[in-house]
């Protein structure tokens, strides 16, 4: 019976792969290798020693545990009526084998009673199916919607590559694994348990001794079965690994190609493909062979030919021994001969929860990031004053990249911030816009602290330009408007000629309705000039701003240039500063030197005492041409004595 | 398909394939004659005569074993198949990409190639190794059981053969329509997860511009309208996703009606009737099975299709004989363009007619807007694809003469897309010249001012860099690949300045290794600092793909044109001030 109940299944499952139990266990993707290492950062308090408890498959699914519900009953009563054409046809050989003439319509009432099962059961699996998958789209929209309320809410600092491919990566592979065992697996699963136990059921009614002996195979499939999997997750690890390796020197050998090729090595390189390719098949011919030789012998056991030979000579055996009614071995041929299909069924099943599970768990990871705690009583900024107080910060807990840090921005002021790389300077800026938030000491701005201002009131008054531009892919004008959806063309159009990229949208194929990445291909010069545009609309009074930004796009740097001294004009502004000669009239230079404020003051006092400031500047002028010859403040005449020429064509 | 598969395999292992076809044809045909044998079992059975169902149990036995060694035999060959595919998919995949010219290796490529070789190559085994064998079983076995009802009873042997050409169609209507729908459904499901991973990717921005309080609409509509597709997809496959179940049910009903009508009419025996409708419930299974892995196989087939595009990929063709560039011990390698035109697709030259000589030992800077096909000259050089017209020579000799060899030890290349092993800093330099004294590589890193990372991080030079230099920040890579290049010692060096302007530190590492490399080594740089191309000997300013200007930066900085206009620019930029002494006072 299992055969016409699995008709249920057809297409259904058609577009997920199936495989056999051994299948699926070799081919598995080794899901969580890479996460593993991503795992959020510890919460407070929390013992190390005990890993978080992260909502499981259960507490995902359960919005929809009612419609999962109905929909298991429903393919309960469908596997359970599914044998109705069974008992048909042994109904009518018993009506025809009867001693009493054939009644003719007793042959078609259970010819009927065949069709009418047939009927029931396809509408039952038909409807569980349909409930299931509108509960997987229901539930497929909650978990993207939960996942971006949690998005928005986790610290800034929390997005880094590494962090968007995770995301990337549950979103499309554990929601679809989820989809999977919502959807199909579930419903198949209930089938592949309860069509075989009906089955097995109606035989012990027909003659449970016969049922017995015909079920034999089963236990010994199941003892092979075990033994295979005896190290199975040991052995899965292993498998993990080689793959990932196999992965890594396939990376390295594609994304590295040039390089080795260039350098001459590109035989090594090739050599060593090769060998971990081989390697790799080795592995898992040593791992895989035995045990293909248990799991062939397994599934022979349990084949159709072995389940008819076995039901057959039983039947033989009863009959002979006049145990049995000839006629009642009809529904054992017919019925013990396909149990073993479900059991690969249930294989696949368990497969799906397996990786569901998995899946759920890396979901539950991700829904249950810590969140930057939200304010009981959100205060308001008096004025745009902005202090850092005793700032203390380290992105491990153990480094300190800032400490103790003591600065004050008054309104309406330039303070840039200079240091080597790693002095902190690009950390501190960022503190102000609430990528993190500091370990000790305090960020305020009028007079609150910033952890107790709402997002809205806090990002009312700080905004921030960094080198790398996050355009949407939406139309240039929702791009400029962000901050001001209700914003009308003519602003837009003002930011956009204030930002020198009104000229380059009016290019553009439908204008400022054009979309970002489809039909507005817009260099990084322009991206950023458009970024800018947005920031000049959303009109922050304090604002935060990498210098580098300036001089990202060497083929416009002119016009990204114009379109920054337009945005930081009149505004209380914090500046990353790489280049000194940029930032010397700046109102304050603050000079970080490993975490702490070295030196602070206007250019012309700092380059007069010997310190850090002085070093740097000097260094510059020594290592770089361009700087030595341009800076300060005559400016304009370039190395190798070509004043003149240059300025010529300015003229 | 088998074809295909066998195509990938190394020669050696493919005589397995026939063997292996026989088997799971073999164990079809045994199974549905184990089936078949069910209706003398039972005659006798029915009669009550155990005894006389003795001689055709003994048969099936027979059968049975047989079936068990052919499917047995299938189990392990099949094996060995998807074994010596995994081997030949890697050896033939390596073997091309070493031919494919280096320009065919995009991020975006070399991203999709590992996924369809990890993830694609499982799909692709998995044909063989236990996909193949049920789908051929499930066609096998019923027409094996069709066979024997026609020996038995034509006229229920024809009813069940009759049902094949319409299940056929049903078959691939229904499939048709899946694949119809489930496009529909992927094409959302990319939709909005491509929009929560802008939404994650962009939450800095939107989040400052407030955009996460108040909800963003763009990705709700996404999301809402993945489900709406979800579930207007569903509706509209039902038909599809049911069809085929209903079509063999029907097959069934019609196998059971014409048997019910001849047993009342009286025509047939009935206990072989009996064995005939007992046949007709095992006519359906394998049946139904082909459906679902109908699905799988052509999932697997688009894995092989892209691995088949891969190898398709026209590799770059090495000389017979090749033939070697002069170097002038005394001043090096030149380079010359000679009439060189060059596009990427059909969609127009990025490159019209280019010339211009580089004697040995000089410096040329190629000048231009973004876009107007500099990089593009210098991977030309370095023989990343194959100049459509004219020609490239290096040391006199047309590079597409030139072992890919000859050609690479002659060259030095700085590209932008650098690549660092995941290996430490000191091996990664390394690779520029694998049998360099510690003092070379020491004095290169410090060239390229490697030595300040160094002093940065925990291990030292034997910090690793983690996959293609994760650990890193760009410019820190891209010195890593100057010190790389420093030691090599080529006697022509491929400059790409580009992402060498973000970062001052980066820009002094460029200076001095153009400063080394001065005097004895031909250069060629894609050139945005003022200092280098006033330096170059001869400066080249392109223009949509043409050489506008030619010449030294004292002559072309006097006439009219795009260069002046550059040199203008430039100069105005590097005196620019984020704040200048107005606006602080302000």
């Amino acid at each position: 019976m299992n055969d016409v109940h699995r008709a249920s299944s057809v297409g259904w499952v058609g577009r997920e792969s199936r495989r056999s139990p051994a299948g699926n266990l070799v081919t598995q993707s080794p899901n969580g290798s890479l996460d593993q290492s991503v795992g959020s950062p510890p919460l407070a308090g929390e013992s190390p020693a005990t890993p978080p408890q992260h909502p499981g498959l259960g507490a995902l699914l359960r919005p929809q545990r009612g419609r999962l519900a109905v929909a298991a009953v429903l393919q309960v009563v469908a596997a359970a009526v599914g044998l109705a054409p069974y008992v048909a046809v042994a109904g009518i050989a018993g009506v025809l084998l009867s001693p009493a003439d054939a009644d003719s319509s007793a042959v078609w009432r259970w010819v009927l009673v065949a069709v009418g099962g047939l009927v029931v059961r396809t509408a039952f699996t038909a409807l569980a199916y349909s409930i299931t998958h509108l509960a997987d789209a229901d539930l497929g929209l909650d978990l993207r919607l939960r996942l971006a309320d949690r998005l928005g809410r986790v610290p800034l600092g929390w997005f880094t590559e590494r962090s968007s491919g995770r995301v990337k990566r549950v979103l499309q592979d554990d929601v679809h694994a989820l989809h999977h065992l919502v959807a199909h697996a579930l419903n198949d699963l209930v089938a592949a348990v309860v069509a075989p136990l009906v089955a097995i059921g109606y035989l012990c009614w027909v003659d449970w001794r016969l049922a017995l002996v015909c079920l034999i195979p089963l236990p010994l499939y199941a003892l092979a079965y075990g033994w295979m999997m005896r190290d199975a997750p040991a052995q899965m690890v292993k498998w993990s690994e080689a793959k990932d390796r196999l992965n890594a020197t396939l990376v390295e050998f594609v994304s590295g190609i040039a390089v080795v090729k260039t350098f001459g090595r590109a035989r090594r390189a090739h050599e060593r493909f090769r060998r971990a390719g081989d390697d790799h098949a080795e592995f898992f011919g040593q791992w895989v062979g035995p045990m293909l030789r248990v799991e062939a012998i397994a599934t022979v056991i349990i084949s159709p030919p072995v389940m008819l030979l076995v039901s057959l000579s039983a039947s033989a055996w009863f009959v002979g021994a006049g145990w049995i009614d000839p006629v009642d071995v009809v529904p054992f041929l017919m019925l013990a001969v396909g149990l073993g299909g479900p059991v690969l069924s249930l294989g696949f099943g368990a497969q799906a929860m397996r990786t569901a599970t998995e899946a759920a768990q890396r979901l539950g990871e991700l829904l249950d990031t810590p969140v930057l705690p939200t304010p009981e009583r959100p205060r308001t900024p008096a004025g745009a004053r902005v202090e850092f107080a005793g700032v203390r910060f380290s992105y491990d807990g153990r480094t300190t990249v800032l400490d103790d840090v003591d600065l004050v921005l008054e309104p309406g002021t330039v303070t840039a911030l200079v240091g080597a790389s790693g002095s902190g300077k690009s950390t501190l800026a960022r503190l102000l816009p609430r990528f993190f938030d500091p370990d000790a000491g305090e960020v305020r701005i009028g007079g609150a602290d910033i952890r107790q201002l709402t997002d809205r009131s806090l990002y009312r008054q700080v905004g921030f330009v960094f080198q790398e531009t996050s355009l949407l892919r939406a139309s240039v004008r929702d791009n400029i408007r962000l901050a001001r959806p209700d914003a009308d063309d003519a602003s837009v159009e003002a930011a956009a000629r204030a930002a020198q990229v009104h000229e380059r949208i009016a290019r553009l194929p439908r204008g400022y309705d054009s979309v970002v990445g489809v039909d507005a291909q817009l260099s990084g010069g322009e991206a950023q000039r458009v970024s800018i545009a947005r920031a000049l609309l959303a009109d922050n009074p304090v604002l935060v701003l990498d210098e580098a930004t300036a001089f990202a796009d060497p083929s416009s740097e002119a016009a990204v240039q114009d379109a920054l001294s337009e945005l930081v004009a009149g505004r209380t502004l914090l500046v990353i500063a790489h280049r000194l000669h940029t930032i010397t009239a700046a109102d304050r230079i603050v000079v970080l030197d490993g975490g702490r404020i070295a030196q602070s003051g206007r250019h012309a006092d700092l380059l007069a005492e010997p310190g850090p400031y002085a070093r740097l500047w000097h260094a510059r002028v020594e290592h770089t041409a361009d700087g030595a010859g341009l800076d300060p403040p005559a400016g304009l005449d370039p190395p190798a004595g070509l004043a003149a020429s240059t300025e010529e064509p300015s003229r | 398909m088998i074809r295909q598969l066998m195509s990938l395999t190394d020669v050696e292992d493919r005589g397995r394939f026939s063997r292996y076809l026989l088997a799971i044809v073999g164990y079809g045909v045994l199974q549905g004659l184990s089936i078949v044998l069910v209706i003398p079992v039972l005659r006798s059975l029915l009669r009550g005569d155990a005894s006389a169902a003795a001689p055709w149990i003994g048969a099936l036995a027979g059968v049975v074993a047989l079936a068990c060694a052919a499917f047995y035999g299938q189990a392990m060959i099949g094996f060995q198949i998807a074994l010596g595919l995994l081997r030949g998919m890697h050896h033939r995949v390596g073997d091309h990409l070493v031919r494919v010219p280096l320009g065919w290796f995009s991020t975006d490529r070399t991203g999709r190639l590992a996924h369809s070789m990890s993830q694609g190559t499982e799909m692709i085994i998995g044909v063989p190794a236990h996909l193949l064998q049920p789908l051929v079983t499930g066609v096998v076995t019923p027409l094996t059981v069709a066979s024997g009802m026609l020996l038995f009873d034509w006229r229920l042997g024809l009813a069940a053969l009759g049902t094949a050409p319409a299940l056929v169609c049903v078959y691939r209507w229904a499939g048709r329509l899946l694949s119809r729908t489930s496009h529909r459904v992927d094409a959302a499901a990319v939709e909005s997860a491509g929009r929560v991973v802008e939404f994650a990717q962009a939450q800095p921005v939107l989040r400052a511009f407030g955009r996460t309080a108040e909800g963003h609409r763009m990705l709700e509509d996404a999301l809402a309208e993945q489900r709406h597709a979800a579930r207007a997809a569903f509706r509209g496959g039902v038909p599809g996703l049911a069809g085929f179940a209903v079509a063999v049910q029907a097959a069934f009903v019609v196998i059971l009606v014409v048997g019910a009508a001849r047993a009342v009419g009286g025509s047939v025996d009935v206990a072989e009737l009996v064995g005939l409708l007992v046949m007709a419930t095992r006519f359906t299974g394998p049946l139904i099975e082909v459906a679902d892995l109908g699905a799988a196989l052509r999932l697997a087939g688009h894995d092989l299709e892209r691995i088949e595009e891969v190898l398709a990929v026209p590799p770059l063709a090495e000389p017979a004989a090749p033939a070697a560039a002069t170097t002038d011990a005394g001043r090096g390698t030149g380079v010359s363009l000679q009439g060189v035109s060059f596009g990427y697709d059909d969609s127009g030259n990025v490159l019209h007619d280019v010339s211009f000589d580089v004697p040995p030992g000089t410096m040329t800077a190629l000048v231009g807007a973004s876009g107007s096909g500099k990089t593009t000259v210098t991977r030309l050089v370095a023989r990343f694809f194959d100049v459509d017209a004219g020609s490239v020579r290096v040391g006199g000799t047309d590079v597409r003469a030139m072992s890919t060899e000859d050609l690479m030890s002659r060259l030095s290349l700085v590209f932008q897309d650098v690549y660092l092993f995941d290996d430490t800093i000191e091996a990664n330099i390394r690779v520029g010249r694998v049998d360099a004294t510690d003092g070379q590589v020491r004095e290169a890193a410090r060239l390229a001012r490697v030595d300040e990372i160094i002093e940065r991080l925990p291990d030292g030079w034997q910090t690793r860099v983690g996959e293609g230099g994760a650990v890193l920040s760009g410019g820190e890579r891209q010195r890593v690949s100057i010190a790389r290049a420093l030691l090599k010692d080529a006697s022509v060096v491929l400059l790409d300045e580009a992402t060498a302007a973000l970062d001052p530190v980066n820009e002094a590492a460029v200076q001095e290794t153009i400063g080394a490399l001065s005097g004895d080594r031909t250069l060629i740089v894609v050139a945005h600092r003022l200092a280098t191309v006033v330096a170059a000997d001869q400066i080249v300013v392109l223009d949509e793909g043409r050489v506008v200007q030619r010449g030294v930066h004292s002559d072309l900085v006097r006439e009219p044109g795009r260069y002046a206009d550059f040199w203008r620019e430039r100069v105005q930029a590097r005196g620019w001030r984020l704040v200048d002494r107005d606006l602080a006072r302000r």
